[in-house]
């Protein structure tokens, strides 16, 4: 012991020295430990928590939409998607992914490249679809690459389908993913959507979204760090969406856009609707597109390849030309300005007459009539679509008149169809105000255009629609509509538990008071008489008479470029609108051909072939007995 | 070189270190079974504490004196396996080339072993010195004998096992009389250097990114990429808050480890599983057990009547200290993230026989302190 105190080496302080630093260095670990588990414990515990459960949501089923008599016409069929997880990804170089996953998955290169960046933007623990309607191969490669590719996993989502294609695509609409820009909307932030939700985007699916869609449950469960299910907590089942009865009758409508089809230009829009409630028992709109392609395809290339094409493409597959579309209504708008003359006494039942004159000079410009017709009563005029006879009611009327009538037939609104986007037509109310400021006065010769629905004039075809069959009606002007009745649903899980979702009812279409247009009988039996005559009288539509099956109508034909000039390539709008029977409506038809020429031998037909569709869905063929009246009302000059 | 047990022996056997080491060990056990339950990384450790208990008795019972006399031979067995280890028979783990596999024995880590010869030829070479300061000539010879197995582990590469020899050779020129302004310009240095060598090694490339991100990680855990290098340190952070007072109580179905938040939990991070399974007061427990063991040993080396033995005694306590602190300060997030095993209750045999056998000097020259 001795020789080891010696002084120049002094051990047992130095050892002693080593000693302290090393209690030194065991008293820090302790003061850490202090400061994590006992100061900031609670802090990590919970962060422990968040990353350790997450909520897998269940998917609801969405409601599916049938037409009035059953037949299902979009429902949900299940389907997979190969979804990613960032957790696992979070460690790696995701750039050797990219050639694995397209290769595995039949993916392109540029877009496994836009999803990967997109879910390393997410916040931890998130999932984003990679590939929807997953093959067979696809999954049975996700789940023998298992070890290697730990954050892909199939989920099962239920994917809505469009079993007729382009049949009712307008009416319908799609889904799709919610777009960023409603991400930020007030309407969706309010209602707690996030990335990735599914939601309605036009037609039916867009307007009863909330109705049609389900409440999702969630699987609330404990994950590893490699994002795989360990245990699950608790479970709240979803709650599935209401299911829709439309009015639509997929006959009917099958049979209007078989018209379509068969036109010359395969361009125009048909409505029927029945003219006692507003039910819309077809709405065809061609050409057409095919909602499968937005649902499925947008997250392939060849789908949005589609889908850009149908935007790109000329003939506008995706404009709906029977809420959106505005074309001049031609000689049809001679319903109701005649209509709005006997309501303003610029004309009487008992005397009614006006001079053809073959035509009318205002100023240096004459404006002639397709015919000579003497000095014709209204019926008469409307019979055989006398412009002469328009054009001197017309001025009579004045302006003022025809905005009167305007805003009677409400051409001034949106008609309150239920469905979106609906386009509100362009008329001399809207106009005058610009003309006037442009030209410094509503000039004659616009009234004269005016009268026979060109120039300043331009209706949507459900707004004439719903205008001239309120002439059957005596009046009467009904909001269209496609909703019959939601089904209701049953309440989920248990009352007053936090997972507990409440039966919800089922309702109708909760129809407004329909809008009465002031009418006599006599103006009634006038207006009708005329109509009647188009079909049944000798007039413009001849044609197209169904035997036992009166048809009250008016054609029109509508010049696309300016008034009395030949422009080739752009001929005219076909137009026939009409209900029938004449004297008892049950359904109201309009039929519109884009740039196909005369109303009657156009549009009429396609008309014709929606009534005769009608007729063998609701008589068997054989038109009711009391479908047609004495031929003495024809009308005379 | 086993000596006949006497009763005198087992009259001056040091229990009580002996018990506290293999308490902290079973300890561990229990730990490594909590951090993995499903594996069987815990019943392999039973039987390497069996194992470690038998080389330690056997060590314990021995004449230390002889086995230092042998120090050269074991020396030249110890560079041998290393350099082995380089060659095919060593086998490669996460790009380290540092364990050996031979036919019979099995798998092992000899850059574990290879501490304790080199101890032993350390206090061979400085067990001598008997006057004067420490001279240059003793430093080169130093620097040489750790040089040695130091070198042939970079080549594996093991910074973190190379690192835990640097101790042992600053203790042993600690307690040879090295001048204190020396000690003192030593530190400055290192508190200069440190620095300095980072900023430089960032600048040339030398320094590799994810090292770099490692140490960004433990100067700010929650700013750092938690998908990147930062992910190890802030994961720990997280299994030892989450701990608490005392622990998630048996849960551990959800508990870091298992639900593999936690990487290595039954080696570099067994004390985050120690952590969480047994809270603030388990640690502590722990970290005092630590102390009194470190204890036991130092009063070992001041009782000890010879040079070699205090030398042997206080090396491998140095390294004890150095490979708890870097380990638990790993962990604890905030030193860099490196695979150092924490003695006594890291999985994997080389290191609890390492150990053990360290130990069982210490306990030798223990017994050995009234003789002569």
């Amino acid at each position: 012991m001795k020789k080891l105190n010696e002084y120049t080496q002094n051990v047992p302080l130095r050892i002693i020295t080593i000693q302290v630093v090393a209690f030194v260095l065991l008293t820090i670990l302790g003061v850490r430990l202090y400061y994590l588990q006992i100061v900031q414990g609670e802090y990590w515990s919970g962060r422990a928590e968040n990353q350790r459960v997450r909520f897998i949501p269940i998917p609801a089923p969405r409601g599916a939409i049938f037409d009035r008599n059953g037949k299902i016409l979009v429902d949900s069929r299940p389907t997979y998607n190969v979804v990613i997880s960032n957790e696992p990804l979070k460690k790696i170089d995701v750039s050797d992914r990219v050639p694995e996953y397209s290769k595995g998955l039949n993916l392109e290169p540029d877009f496994v490249v836009e999803r990967l960046n997109l879910i390393k933007k997410q916040n931890e623990f998130e999932t984003l679809v990679l590939k929807e309607s997953a093959t067979m191969q696809d999954i049975a490669w996700v789940e023998s690459h298992g070890l290697e590719f730990p954050e892909l996993r199939v989920e099962l989502q239920p994917q809505r389908f469009y079993p007729y294609g382009t049949t009712l695509a307008h009416v319908l609409g799609y889904v799709g993913e919610i777009s960023p820009k409603q991400l930020e909307s007030e309407t969706y932030k309010s209602k707690g959507f996030r990335p990735g939700d599914i939601i309605g985007k036009g037609g039916l699916e867009q307007s009863y979204d909330e109705f049609l869609r389900g409440r999702p449950g969630y699987r609330k469960v404990i994950v590893d760090s490699r994002g795989r299910v360990q245990s699950e907590i608790e479970v709240v089942q979803p709650q599935a969406g209401q299911d829709l009865i439309s009015t639509i009758d997929l006959d009917v409508q099958l049979a209007a856009e078989q018209q379509l089809a068969n036109s010359v230009t395969k361009r125009g829009a048909i409505i029927a609707m029945d003219p006692n409630s507003g039910e819309l028992l077809a709405l065809a709109s061609a050409p057409s597109y095919d909602p499968n392609i937005f649902v499925q395809g947008s997250k392939t290339p060849e789908g949005r390849k589609q889908i850009a094409a149908y935007w790109q493409d000329e003939k506008r597959p995706l404009f709906n030309r029977a809420i959106q579309g505005k074309y001049p209504p031609g000689s049809t708008w001679k319903i109701p300005e005649s209509m709005g003359a006997l309501q303003q006494g610029v004309i009487t039942v008992q005397n009614s007459n006006m001079v053809c004159g073959g035509g009318i000079q205002i100023g240096s410009k004459f404006t002639r009539c397709m015919g000579s017709h003497g000095a014709p009563p209204l019926s008469y005029a409307i019979t055989k679509s006398c412009d002469g006879y328009y054009y001197r009611l017309a001025l009579k009327m004045k302006v003022e008149g025809l905005i009167q009538m305007i805003e009677t037939f409400d051409f001034d609104k949106r008609s309150g169809i239920d469905i979106p986007n609906e386009k509100v037509s362009e008329t001399p109310k809207s106009w005058k105000p610009i003309i006037e400021k442009r030209e410094g006065r509503w000039s004659d010769i616009r009234t004269v255009y005016a009268a026979i629905g060109q120039d300043t004039v331009v209706v949507t075809p459900i707004s004439l629609l719903r205008a001239v069959a309120s002439i059957g009606e005596h009046g009467k002007m009904y909001v269209p509509h496609f909703l019959k009745e939601f089904k209701p649903i049953g309440a989920v899980g248990e009352e007053g538990s936090t997972s507990y979702f409440p039966e919800r009812p089922g309702f109708g279409f909760d129809h407004p008071e329909p809008k009465q247009v002031p009418m006599t009988d006599e103006q009634y039996e006038l207006m009708v008489k005329g109509m009647w005559g188009v079909v049944q009288g000798g007039g413009t539509a001849g044609s197209i008479r169904i035997a036992g099956f009166d048809i009250a109508g008016k054609t029109g034909t509508a010049q696309v470029a300016s008034l009395g000039k030949d422009v080739g390539g752009k001929k005219d709008h076909a137009w026939f609108v009409s209900f029938a029977p004449a004297y008892k409506p049950e359904i109201a038809v309009i039929a519109l051909i884009e740039n196909v020429g005369f109303g009657g031998s156009h549009a009429a037909p396609a008309a014709r072939g929606v009534y005769e569709a009608y007729i063998a869905k609701r008589y068997n063929g054989v038109p009711p007995a009391d479908a047609t009246v004495e031929p003495k009302l024809v009308a005379k000059r | 070189m086993v000596a006949i047990i006497e009763k005198r022996d087992l009259r001056d056997f040091d229990w009580l270190t002996t018990v506290l080491a293999i308490a902290i060990a079973s300890f561990g056990i229990w730990q490594i079974h909590n951090a993995l339950p499903a594996d069987s990384y815990w019943t392999k450790q039973i039987i390497g504490l069996g194992i470690a208990l038998f080389a330690f008795f056997v060590i314990a019972f021995s004449d230390y004196r002889r086995i230092i006399d042998l120090a050269p031979f074991f020396y030249g067995f110890g560079l041998l396996l290393l350099a082995l280890v380089l060659t095919p028979l060593g086998v490669e783990v996460n790009g380290q080339q540092a364990w050996l596999k031979l036919p019979i024995i099995g798998q092992f880590q000899p850059s574990e072993f290879v501490k304790i010869p080199t101890v032993l030829m350390l206090a061979k070479y400085f067990g001598q010195k008997k006057h004067g300061a420490l001279t240059l000539r003793e430093v080169a010879i130093g620097a040489a004998i750790l040089g040695g197995p130091v070198g042939l582990i970079m080549l594996e590469p093991d910074a973190g096992q190379a690192m835990t020899y640097f101790p042992i050779l600053a203790a042993v020129f600690f307690l040879s009389a090295i001048k204190i302004r020396y000690v003192i310009g030593g530190l400055l240095l290192t508190a200069i250097m440190v620095p300095a060598a980072y900023m430089i090694g960032v600048k040339t490339g030398k320094i590799k990114k994810y090292q770099q991100e490692r140490i960004n990680a433990i100067i700010d855990p929650e700013s750092v990429d938690p998908r990147g290098y930062g992910y190890h340190t802030i994961q720990s952070i997280i299994t030892v808050g989450k701990g608490g007072l005392s622990g998630i109580k048996g849960e551990t179905e959800t508990s870091q480890s298992v639900l593999k938040f936690l990487p290595e939990p039954q080696t570099d991070f067994i004390f985050a599983v120690t952590a969480e399974n047994t809270g603030f007061i388990g640690c502590i427990s722990l970290l005092l057990a630590y102390a009194l063991l470190l204890s036991r040993l130092v009063s070992g080396a001041r009782e000890s009547n010879e040079r070699p033995g205090m030398l042997v005694i206080m090396s491998f306590a140095t390294a004890l200290v150095f490979q708890i602190f870097i380990n638990i300060g790993m962990a604890l997030g905030f030193l860099p993230v490196i695979g150092v095993p924490l003695p006594l209750m890291s999985a994997g045999l080389s290191a609890l026989l390492t150990t053990f056998c360290a130990i069982g000097f210490v306990v030798s020259i223990r017994m050995r302190r009234f003789v002569n």
